[in-house]
């Protein structure tokens, strides 16, 4: 019990620095300010783009609600996956507080995910403020009423804990690299094309949209879209009801969190043994 | 003795694609609970690597380490709740947090409650004169005041085992002594404690240290206390010659006879070499390969051991030229 609480006190300290780091460049209006207008920014300038390739055809407002629904909850892996991988690069380049932190009694799991928990908190605000400011602007056929808000939380929940693996196994990854500085958006990026946020999967050259197959991500952008959009939703798995989707998110959910503790105790022991935790770096 | 770190044939290799490196070979080490122990030895001796093993940063390549009975490979995460470690000549820190904001992060770190820390971080904040910056972001401490505060992170837990690296490097002389009076004010509340202090100033381990192991190119050369270490070079007479520049004099100075060792350092235009002789007789050779090279002698003492003519007894050569290669 005690460990616990102690451990605790290390996750809100983590907690309490990752959101200072976050947003503590500049004031807090320009940070609210900033926080607002990132996300709309980056969806409109998609919306903008499909509007003028599909020139306002009958019959697209479905495909709009696919785009934006997709960017909106693609915050999530953008500033959750950057956010957390980046922690511990940053930590060891430019802070190059990384081995204090790290040779404290504090679980290193825990610091990670404190650490990249106020990314987390800005992405939830950054897609509630998209889909909000996207429905009224875009006419998009969400009603607050008929969503369904349970396989939308367990879907989101599911997706959360796998970004949060894969983003703590890459942060470890990129610890073996000197120059570490935009991996983390790399990554994020990588994850985009294939997760389905955008464009289904099925338009992906073969072998990717195999490995798309085999991400969390694509479940959870699905059931999403069913939650939010109900029978308006262009369907990337026609065939299958929630309840697969849902099972197909859970199996790879699970199978990407144990992956991911691999890499991470095999990247950790690397560090270790390599002497990466407090390599000087380029940040 | 009760024993809080013990190495046993510790080796670590660092290997590149062209190379390797061996940091630490085969070192034996037994330091006692209590002890204020130091590591001495030139820059790229080992001492560094050795301290990122004991405190779990680092692993070996081979042999073993315990350090409050614990493996530092196999029991790490237990270990790191009883010891802490700082390092010096850094420019480290989250450097938009105020000052008793880091430090408070890192009592939570360790576990501690949020009041009792605060109180802690006030009382060591005040004891090494930091109390007028508590409120003031890292990024703006100057490089002093940074290496007090990162001597408060360490203490703030009251770790059993305290890893110190090189605490005073690049402070100047007030800064440099106020933080070794914190470390011997430390110890002296609680007899339990340890301090392993790294460091290549051999006045600061000989100040500070109730027992000093010598490491060179990764092996320990010699350890005991510091008078112990100072006797071995108790029957030679030390002479300082202070010289005019001129021609290269140290490998002939180390060929007279009676000469047990020698070592230079260059500083403000004058060379100043250090002579280990085995009898006042030897002096004699001494001058003659002086006065031969043409160099004007600018001052001459015979004085007393200390640790650095430990150390180029020992291993033939000063720290300087080690340092050099």
């Amino acid at each position: 019990m005690i460990a616990t609480i102690a451990q605790w006190r290390g996750f809100k300290a983590a907690t309490w620095l990752g959101w200072e780091i976050s947003s503590n460049w500049t004031r807090p209006l320009m940070f609210l300010i900033y926080s607002v207008l990132r996300p709309i920014s980056a969806a409109f300038i998609l919306v903008v783009m499909y509007r003028v390739i599909s020139g306002r055809a009958p019959g697209t407002t479905d495909y709009l609600a696919f785009l934006v629904s997709g960017v909106a909850f693609w915050s999530f892996v953008q500033y959750g996956f950057a956010g957390l991988s980046n922690g511990m690069a940053e930590d060891r380049g430019e802070y190059r507080m990384l081995k204090y932190v790290y040779t404290s009694p504090v679980d290193f799991y825990l610091y990670l995910f404190g650490r990249g928990l106020a990314q987390l908190a800005s992405a939830v605000a950054s897609a509630l403020i998209v889909l909000v400011v996207a429905t009224i602007a875009l006419s998009l056929p969400i009603d607050p009423l008929r969503v369904n808000y349970p396989l939308l939380v367990v879907g989101s929940v599911l997706a959360l804990a796998a970004v949060i693996g894969m983003a703590m196994a890459y942060g470890f990854l990129q610890l073996q690299a000197v120059d570490a500085h935009g991996y983390g958006e790399l990554g994020a990026s990588v994850l985009y094309v294939i997760s389905g946020a955008i464009f289904p999967i099925t338009v992906l050259p073969g072998i990717l949209a195999t490995i798309a197959s085999l991400s969390p991500l694509v479940y959870w952008m699905e059931l999403i879209r069913r939650s939010l959009l109900g029978s308006h939703a262009i369907r990337m798995f026609p065939t299958l009801s929630d309840a697969d989707v849902l099972l197909r998110l859970v199996v790879t959910t699970v199978a990407t969190l144990l992956l991911a503790h691999l890499v991470f105790s095999w990247a950790d022991r690397r560090a270790r043994r390599r002497g990466l935790i407090d390599m000087e770096s380029n940040w | 003795m009760d024993i809080a770190v013990e190495t046993r044939a510790l080796r670590r290799v660092y290997k590149t694609r062209s190379q390797e490196v061996v940091a630490l070979d085969g070192v034996d080490l037994r330091i006692g609970r209590g002890e204020r122990f130091g590591v001495l030895g030139p820059n790229g001796a080992g001492k560094t690597t050795l301290i990122k093993i004991l405190v779990t940063l680092l692993l070996p390549s081979s042999g073993a380490a315990f350090v409050d009975g614990l493996d530092v490979v196999t029991q790490f995460r237990e270990l790191r709740h009883r010891i802490a470690m700082v390092s010096g000549g850094e420019n480290v820190g989250f450097g938009m947090l105020k000052v008793k904001e880091q430090l408070w992060m890192f009592s939570q770190f360790y576990g501690m409650p949020s009041n009792p820390a605060k109180r802690r971080i006030a009382e060591l904040l005040e004891r090494l004169g930091l109390s007028d910056a508590a409120d003031r972001r890292v990024s703006g401490l100057s490089s002093g005041m940074r290496q007090k505060m990162n001597l408060i992170r360490g203490l703030i837990t009251n770790p059993r085992i305290l890893f110190l690296d090189e605490p005073t490097v690049a402070l100047d002389v007030g800064a440099a002594r106020d933080v070794r009076d914190e470390v011997r004010r430390w110890m002296a509340e609680d007899p339990t404690r340890t301090v392993i202090l790294t460091t290549h100033y051999m006045m600061e381990a000989d100040e500070l240290c109730d027992r000093v192991a010598i490491v060179n190119r990764g092996r320990i050369v010699a350890q005991g206390t510091p008078s112990e270490l100072k006797q071995q070079v108790q029957q030679n007479a030390i002479v300082d010659i202070q010289l005019s520049p001129g021609r290269r004099l140290l490998d002939a100075l180390r060929e007279v006879d009676g000469v047990a060792g020698a070592s230079v350092a260059e500083q403000d235009g004058i060379d100043r070499f250090t002579l280990l002789l085995s009898s006042d007789a030897a002096l004699g050779g001494v001058m003659r390969i002086v006065e031969g090279s043409g160099r004007e002698i600018r001052g001459l003492q015979k004085r007393e051991p200390t640790l650095e003519d430990a150390f180029v007894k020992l291993v033939g050569r000063g720290m300087a030229e080690e340092e050099q290669g």
